[in-house]
């Protein structure tokens, strides 16, 4: 087993840009509607995404999209390191 | 109407509306922010004058969520569609695929144009449009409607198209909770064109559109749809984990299809898009983009083109011609008077409307289409979050109010790009109240701007600090929560001058037919008031609260007499009375008036958008507002400026 299988789950909102992680979940604590939106714009669960910056908001990159999300969301999103 | 229609639907910001140009040559307003669409729109369409075409707004995700994704599922139950031309981003594929495999579910006969393939390449991002078709059993074109490319090619496919193939089967709960809806809806309510598979899927999912549709066409027997989506969501077949499944299987379809080279730097565009929302950069940036503007809009429109329009065309030449003629050839005194008078029709109403306040918004439409072309307001979202999060909004709100600033009847519509009802009506409460638009921004520089450089400041300070006040306020006193911001960057993009100029002109065009008459029945009712000696009469009603409580002289009763048609309006009545007040005066006279009720046009808005009773509670707020806070403001101004 490698040491990749036990990497932690952080809070999206810890990353420092130019970090690579996956989506590993999305937290309840995050409205249900904005769940939706949050996966409809491509940030679901097993998708690989690049943080581009945490200031004024955090900045993701998905496969082409940017994403900005405010940190109360940002913090609710949990990641793995890749 | 035609008898038959094709819909453009896709995700936002993605050019349909671009399209819907080429293909009807009709104007919409376009532009490179997500929800500007937001109505449904129709134009026959070029390439078949029988057929209507119908512009929706884009859907971020289907089954439907906001007002814009509702009123798309509206024109999808609705309207007596043929096909559907479904208009995808070519460089975010997963998305536009996740609404096919929607689309396939219903049994809609759809085309695919893959738009902004240029940019897709521009990224490194190409795919593979005919084994997209292939996989689908659907026409695939690559277009981009903003240089016509692909555009004709797209037209002749229209006739091809079908119904796309499913992209996939959901798991077995989920497909024995649909199979068993689907029934029900075929015995008791089957939609005319839609699939009861697709429409079952939306149900499962809570389309509130469908679920309408389902309950007027089934009656009773809904009671039972009801009973069964109980029974599936309690079993884990809930509408996240459906788009789950349609977004895991779009990806994997994006991925066949889509090839990626390694690119050396990232496109210029993307790092402008980035030091616009720098922590540090974005700042100076900010400030450059304000005060390109100011001199735009602030010092050419309403001090240049104004100064040549009202002294030199309208003083110098128009009005001394008109106003010669109409005494040389009507000798009916009064007649005379209402066309060319102290209140006439042409030399108060027309010369204000055309000399003072056109130039104004022409240039401040200019300036805006621009930067809402280029990409900058979703990223100025993004920096004015945190300010927006104070009055319990967020950036989104930016927008609109800024929008306000050009017309505030306008930007109350464009309140539908929010995402709740709580933050719509926060957002339009503030516009009507703090905003002020154009025309009278354009009043109030020329006015305060004359006197001095701190008039303006505190004029500007006390319109800032209301706002907040008020926001802040509002946020705790209405119930709900504030949504936080989640939004996507739209690229930066050179804006294009025919789009710009397209919008421009399309909004001038709105402007004027709402502003002419107004100004038109406002300068009639000043004039019958003035004729009839009703004038001396109000201002004398008005004197205790006008000359005591805010301390202007009697006559600007008459200025706020006007202000119930228009601010600005009101405010020119301040202007004209300039020469008699004192710089104190004419700071608390522009506030009050900025923040006295917003123009009739706007107020009809916020009835349209938010019910007269909304509306009414609004007014019986502002109203008694402004005259506190300017009195207020009087009374500290002359304890501590004097």
């Amino acid at each position: 087993m490698s040491a990749r299988d036990h990497a932690a789950r952080v809070p999206l909102s810890f990353l420092l840009p130019g970090v690579q992680a996956r989506v590993d979940a999305i937290d309840e604590a995050i409205d249900p509607t904005q769940r939706e939106q949050l996966v409809a714009y491509g940030l679901a669960p097993g998708r690989p995404l690049v943080v581009l910056q945490q200031r004024p908001m955090t900045l993701v990159m998905i496969d082409e999209v940017e994403l900005a999300l405010e940190d109360s969301v940002a913090r609710h999103v949990w990641v793995t390191r890749r | 109407m035609n008898a038959s229609a094709i819909a453009l639907v896709g995700n936002p910001n993605v050019g349909k509306s671009v399209l819907f140009h080429r293909l009807t040559g009709a104007y919409v307003n376009v532009s490179n922010y997500p929800g500007t669409t937001v109505e449904v729109a129709r134009a026959a369409a070029c390439f078949d004058a029988t057929i209507d075409l119908v512009d929706t707004p884009g859907v971020l995700t289907l089954p439907a969520r906001s007002d814009d994704e509702r009123a798309t599922m509206r024109a999808l139950l609705h309207e007596p569609l043929r096909a559907v031309i479904q208009v995808g981003d070519a460089k975010n594929l997963r998305r536009t695929l996740t609404l096919t495999a929607l689309l396939a579910e219903l049994g809609v006969p759809t085309v695919l144009a893959l738009n902004m393939h240029d940019e897709a390449g521009a990224r490194g991002v190409t795919v593979d449009a005919e084994a997209l078709s292939d996989a689908l059993g659907i026409p695939v074109v690559p277009t981009v409607a903003t240089g016509g490319e692909g555009v004709a090619q797209l037209t002749h496919r229209v006739a091809d198209a079908s119904t796309p193939q499913p992209l996939l089967r959901y798991d077995a709960a989920a497909e024995t909770a649909i199979a068993d809806l689907a029934q029900r809806i075929e015995t008791q309510a089957p939609h005319p064109r839609l699939t009861a598979r697709g429409m079952a899927i939306l149900y499962l999912g809570q389309d509130s559109e469908v679920e309408a549709w389902l309950q007027q066409a089934a009656g009773e027997a809904s009671a039972e749809f009801a009973a069964t989506r109980g029974i599936a969501h309690a079993a884990g077949v809930t509408p996240a984990a459906l788009a789950h499944e349609r977004g895991e299987a779009a990806g994997t379809l994006a991925a066949r299809v889509t090839a990626r080279s390694a690119q050396s730097s990232p496109v210029l565009a993307h790092r402008i898009g980035q030091w616009v929302i720098h922590r540090v950069w974005a700042w100076p940036i900010l400030l450059g983009v304000l005060f390109a503007v100011y001199e735009f809009v602030g010092v050419f429109g309403a001090g240049t083109l104004v100064g040549l329009m009202e002294e030199t065309v309208f003083g110098g030449i128009l009005n001394p011609a008109i106003t010669g003629f109409v005494q040389q050839h009507i000798s009916i005194g009064w007649l005379a008077n209402l066309l060319v008078g102290e209140y006439g029709l042409w030399t108060m109403g027309m010369t204000y409307a055309l000399a003072l306040i056109l130039p104004i918004v022409t240039t401040f439409f200019i300036a805006f289409g621009l930067l809402e072309d280029s990409g900058y307001f979703a990223r100025l979202s993004v920096l004015a979050n945190r300010l927006f999060k104070l009055i319990g909004l967020n950036g989104r709100a930016v927008l609109p109010m800024v929008l306000g600033l050009g017309c505030v009847t306008m930007a109350t519509l464009t309140t539908r790009i929010l995402h709740s009802p709580r933050e719509r009506l926060i957002t339009i409460f503030l516009m009507a109240l703090a905003i002020p638009c154009s025309a009278q921004l354009g009043v109030v520089l020329g006015l305060l701007g004359g006197i001095s450089f701190s008039a303006l400041l505190i004029w500007v300070v006390s319109m800032f600090a209301v706002l907040m006040l008020a926001g802040f306020l509002a946020a705790r006193l209405i119930p709900g929560r504030r949504i936080p911001l989640v939004t996507e960057m739209p690229p930066i993009r050179l804006p294009l001058l025919g789009n710009v100029a397209k919008k421009t002109v399309g909004r001038l065009k709105w402007y004027l037919i709402e502003v002419i008459p107004l100004f038109l029945l406002g300068t009639l009712i000043m004039f019958l008031l003035d004729q009839f000696g009703a004038l001396p009469a109000i201002i004398r009603a008005g004197e205790p609260l006008v000359s005591g409580w805010l301390g202007l002289p009697k006559e600007a009763s008459a200025a706020f007499v006007m202000g119930f048609l228009r601010r600005d309006f009101g405010a020119t009545g301040l202007f004209a009375l300039s020469h008699q007040l004192s710089p104190i005066q004419a700071v608390v006279g522009m506030v009050t008036i900025t923040l006295f009720v917003p123009c009739i046009a706007s107020v009809m808005m916020i009835i349209k958008e938010q019910g007269l009773k909304v509306a009414a509670a609004m007014l019986a707020l502002i109203i008694p507002f402004a005259f506190l806070i300017g009195g207020v403001l009087n009374h500290l101004l002359r304890a501590v400026w004097a």
